[in-house]
């Protein structure tokens, strides 16, 4: 298990310098720079000494070496839009709101989603199934900015129980969590639906009822521990997903989290906040997937990885 | 007359037809109907027909997996058609089963051991530690080692898992074993050793075995009496070697025709018979011909008996 460990992790040392090298190249393929607004062009002497100053007038492989050289030693520049700031600094603040909102949002869908979807399957072909399939194909189907605005719609305008803003003091936050909840309750539904459905047709379910093991117990003890693999190895990777902000949740909501700089940063060309916002990104999706995968094979006794110990 | 170990009277299933949501399709399908069995102390009954007779059905409506639509379940004499979970529990330790995917009857989350050991937990029977001895003598018993009760079910062969389901239907010392076609999904030779474990067992525990299959050179080797069952109902009845020597029902001898017989020489043109062939060839008897007077007076096909405890669905009259 542990050279297991060492070895993915390496591969992920190889993932990462080559997702760097690709979006610094597609970062600069982008025609412009960080200096060519239209609103208030620079005289071309001024902008050529700032192109010099951050090094943008070298070769591309320099710039790049440069930059990664500051990574290693966690140094991920200044950003372009907000000089006085760190890209660390301005990320760990950012991140804040979105990590609260989104990580909120996962935690709490997931289990209601593994709720409703194992609800839907221990009631197959029942109303209760029908409804929640259909509110999981919903909840996937429906952009999250149209979901956004219906809670807005309901519970700010029309019942004005909360209030349709999303930072600042908790009871502002229910909004944007419900709005994150939504993938995650549809994806947990459909998964859990499916897992458990899959196990109650198992014959060894069968022998357990025959054995004379009380329904419940049958479910709790026997069909959710043979159906929770898949839904504990999807969650890390989708919590990263979520918790790293959405731009359409964060904009609905005015939160001010870091979903907008994934966007304003390609649209300014502020390349080190871009480039440390994808690093970060592909960081943690590995990470995430390297911890997936050894739950995975913890939790699952027919995955032995390096196929030894036992 | 000592009371059988399981009976089943006019057991009857019914699945209702699957239609839109709200309404109820009329009819349905009748996958077991009125159904007569009887499995005697100490004595392996084969339940046989092919695909879809209804066979794994009464199986399952025996054990009270599934609830029947009608008809009577006795165990050792006692009614338990109707008893709810709870009482049925203490009948649970009485009846086991065996299925035929030896794969998928095991939690692939457990060992082996607690596999084996849980039937006791469920039960609250002996302690912790006692039901691991307990596992591990079984493993032995069915032919394992008993360092095999830290394995996980995938780290065996088909036959080994078979081993396991053994073991685990037989720890809590039932009188009767379901044997859903234990044997369908191995290797021939691996087959024989499954049926020689399960003839040994039988034997040691005194216990009552309804086996189901549609193998009849399988049956041949160890049933003491074979019912076939065709389209949901019981067309013969009757000791292992009449049915072989003396079949009266046209599908029984089709699926007589069916076994394969090692010699070339031997080796006959196969007849298949359609449904319809079949119930065109119910055989007819002439009231005197029968060892009792038919329960229904009518032309109907029914189950007669004949001399030497052999019954066989027939018209009689004519």
């Amino acid at each position: 298990m542990l050279s297991y460990i060492v070895r993915r992790t390496l591969s992920m040392l190889v993932t990462f310098v080559v997702v760097s090298v690709v979006i610094f190249l597609m970062m600069h393929a982008i025609t412009g720079g960080p200096f060519d607004g239209y609103d208030m062009p620079l005289p071309d002497n001024i902008r050529a000494r700032l192109m010099a100053q951050l090094g943008l007038d070298q070769p591309i492989w320099v710039q790049y070496l440069r930059y990664m050289w500051g990574v290693l030693h966690f140094d991920f520049g200044v950003p372009y839009q907000s000089p006085g700031e760190t890209v660390l600094s301005l990320i760990a603040q950012a991140w804040v709101p979105s990590l609260t909102l989104g990580g909120l949002g996962m935690i709490i869908g997931a289990p209601i989603g593994i709720l409703l979807g194992t609800t839907a399957a221990l009631n197959r072909n029942s109303p209760i199934d029908y409804l929640a399939s259909a509110l999981a194909t919903l909840g996937l189907t429906i952009p999250v900015f149209v979901i956004s605005m219906l809670l807005i719609l309901i519970f700010a305008v029309w019942l004005g129980w909360l209030p349709a803003d999303g930072w600042g003091e908790p009871k502002k936050w229910i909004l944007p969590i419900m709005a994150y909840a939504a993938v995650p309750i549809a994806t947990y539904a459909r998964y859990a639906r499916s897992a458990v459905l899959d196990t109650l047709n198992k014959p060894f379910v069968t022998v357990l009822r025959a054995k004379g093991l009380s329904e419940r117990r049958v479910i709790f003890q026997h069909v959710m521990r043979n159906s929770a693999i898949p839904m504990v190895t999807i969650f890390l990777p989708m919590f990263v997903g979520i918790a790293t902000g959405s731009i359409f949740v964060e904009a609905m909501f005015r939160v001010p989290g870091l979903g907008a700089f994934f966007v304003s940063s390609i649209d300014k060309r502020d390349y080190p906040l871009e480039m440390a916002l994808m690093l970060l990104l592909t960081m943690m999706f590995c990470v995430s997937y390297l911890i997936s995968d050894v739950l995975y094979a913890v939790l699952n006794p027919r995955i032995r990885i390096d196929g030894g110990e036992r | 007359m000592t009371t059988p170990a399981l009976e089943l009277r006019r057991l009857t299933k019914r699945f209702p037809a699957r239609g839109r949501i709200g309404t109820q399709g009329d009819g349905g399908f009748l996958a077991v109907d009125r159904v007569d069995l009887t499995l005697p102390r100490n004595r392996v009954v084969a339940l046989v027909g092919e695909s879809g007779s209804g066979k794994t059905t009464t199986g399952l409506l025996a054990l009270r997996l599934l609830g029947a639509t009608g008809g009577t379940i006795l165990l050792d004499g006692e009614d338990i058609t109707t008893l709810n979970p709870k009482a049925m529990k203490a009948y649970r330790r009485r009846m086991q089963v065996v299925f035929q995917d030896s794969y998928a009857s095991l939690d692939p989350m457990m060992t082996l051991g607690e596999i084996i050991a849980e039937p006791l937990g469920i039960h609250g029977l002996l302690t912790a530690a006692e039901r691991r001895d307990q596992a591990r003598r079984w493993l032995e018993k069915v032919g394992l080692d008993p360092s095999y009760a830290s394995r996980y079910p995938h780290e065996l062969s088909g036959g080994q898992r078979q081993r396991v389901s053994v073991a685990r239907a037989l720890v809590l010392g039932p009188t009767v074993l379901v044997a859903d076609e234990p044997t369908s999904a191995l290797d021939v030779s691996v087959k024989a050793q499954i049926i020689n474990l399960l003839q040994d067992l039988q034997a040691d525990m005194g216990l009552s075995m309804l086996f189901i299959s549609h193998d009849l050179s399988v049956v041949r080797s160890f049933a003491d009496e074979v019912v076939v069952m065709f389209r949901g109902r019981v067309v013969e009845r009757a000791p292992a070697d009449r049915i072989f020597d003396d079949a009266r029902h046209p599908y029984t001898r089709a699926l007589l025709d069916a076994v394969p017989v090692a010699d070339p020489k031997a080796r006959r043109r196969r007849k298949f018979l359609t449904a319809e062939e079949i119930a065109a060839a119910t055989p007819r008897f002439a009231a005197h011909e029968l060892e009792r007077e038919p329960l229904l007076d009518t032309a109907e096909p029914q189950l007669v008996a004949l001399a030497g405890s052999h019954y066989v669905e027939a018209v009689v009259g004519g």
